[in-house]
């Protein structure tokens, strides 16, 4: 192994050579091939070295995540084996029954607050992150909405992506500027995004919002059954029979 | 690659990256179906299917990482070019028999191609990275690995409990170390492939 060649790469990079040695150093690279691919090749393994141990945890992380999500894709359709006695049917009919009793006497229309519970926008995980994508961040998070709406206005006029038009629809919602929000979710129901369908469910929820029960089942019965969140959508679909 | 290129399905590689729970399931629900339908009808089982995917779903977080990686066309097309290609290697690697890749070309989406052989090319670098690292001695792989997860290298030093200059210098022989065996190996290569 040419360990002087390394160290010499290492000082190189480090930015450690005085500007005769710096100067040296770049004749060699364009005037030796080899010189030069053997330099390329150890900046190549750094930053193999920097994406393998960069993000372990990340990855750690992202993986038994997948690992959940898709077990739970591949299984759904095997049915379950659950023995069951038969007073077991007893208890759990009775149970039923109990939670029957409990709703049918809260017969009282749903109401917004129950349905509407907020994801937190992570906008600036990743890249160079922008002062007023962070401050949009923050004020979405804590639920400053409408310090949020001109911060989400601005970027829009900058870059607009459904994901930042998501968040701004909602803080509309929340702040009750109904004709502007559902401007928005329009928008994004009909454009191909992740966003589509749970537009749809924002729509849906602005109608139950401004007590427009009709309006909001009518929009909850066009989301598909696919929608990743489709139990909160059978849900409020079954308060509002 | 121009930035105004990128397709909009860009979004599923940030939200892979972020591993953000909604987007995975949507592309399970989306874009997976399809997966296992195409290998069950081409000698594989659903076992399988699930496994190539993940594999997959994982080649793409650490393209994502790495920021390497650039939708240039829909995630779908990359996504199921990506798995059907892994799933025609396995079948290669486990059969005697040769087996015949019948593209459909017409089907095929160019930057959809192109973006499936970077990500290939990708994926075989680190897999012969990984080699590699397993080949250096025990003390190479402890150090690398706590001056690339610390990044400060007197801390590095301070918990070896050796100096700053000793782990600046081994460091940088390790890092050669790796770098010698990559570069013949891709010497070997270039000599093979002419």
């Amino acid at each position: 192994m040419n360990e002087e060649r390394y160290l010499l790469f290492d000082q190189y990079l480090q930015g450690e050579m005085t500007v005769e040695e710096r100067n040296n150093f770049e004749k060699e690279v364009s005037g030796n091939p080899e010189f030069a691919a053997e330099f390329r090749t150890f900046k190549e393994v750094q930053v193999q070295l920097q994406n393998k141990f960069g993000h372990v945890q990340e990855r750690e992380a992202f993986k038994e995540n997948l690992s959940v999500i898709s077990d739970e894709h591949f299984n759904k359709n095997k049915p379950k084996l659950v023995l069951m006695r038969p007073w077991y049917y007893a208890a759990a009919a009775s149970v039923v029954i109990l939670f029957g009793l409990f709703f049918f006497n809260q017969n009282t229309k749903p109401d917004f607050a129950d349905y509407n519970q907020q994801e937190y926008a992570y906008l600036t995980e990743r890249g160079n992150v922008q002062e007023e994508l962070k401050q949009a961040e923050e004020a979405f998070n804590s639920k400053k909405y409408k310090a949020a709406i001109p911060l989400f206005e601005s970027i829009l006029k900058e870059n607009k992506t459904p994901e930042i038009q998501y968040y701004y629809g909602i803080a509309l919602l929340e702040e009750d500027q109904f004709s502007k929000s559902e401007a928005v979710f329009n928008e994004l129901k009909s454009g191909t995004s992740v966003y589509s369908e749970k537009a749809l469910w924002y729509l849906a929820l602005s109608k139950l919002k401004q007590k427009d029960y009709k309006a909001s089942k009518q929009i909850l019965q066009t989301i598909s059954q696919d929608y990743e969140d489709y139990d909160k959508v059978q849900k409020l679909l079954n308060a509002l029979d | 690659m121009e930035k105004s290129k990128i397709h909009p399905d860009q979004i599923y590689i940030e939200g892979i990256a972020a591993n953000d729970s909604a987007v995975i399931r949507s592309i399970y629900k989306n874009f997976v179906p399809k997966v296992v339908f195409y290998i069950m009808n081409n000698s594989g089982d659903k076992d399988q299917a699930q496994d190539v995917v993940q594999e997959i779903m994982i080649l793409l977080f650490n393209q994502a990482k790495a920021n390497t990686l650039l939708l240039t066309c829909p995630f779908d097309a990359y996504f199921f070019l990506l798995c059907k290609r892994k799933w025609l290697n396995e079948l290669k690697k486990t059969s005697n028999k040769g087996v015949t890749i019948n593209e459909d070309f017409a089907s095929i989406n160019v930057s959809a191609l192109e973006l499936v052989e970077e990500a290939e090319q990708f994926d075989e670098k680190q897999q012969l990275f990984d080699v590699m690292f397993q080949k250096l001695g025990d003390k190479c792989q402890e150090l690398l690995k706590l001056s690339f997860t610390i990044k400060s290298m007197e801390e590095v030093a301070e918990k070896l409990n050796v100096t700053y200059g000793y782990v600046r210098k081994k460091k940088s022989l390790c890092i050669g170390q790796l770098t010698q065996w990559i570069q013949e190996a891709k010497n070997f290569k270039s000599l093979k492939n002419n």
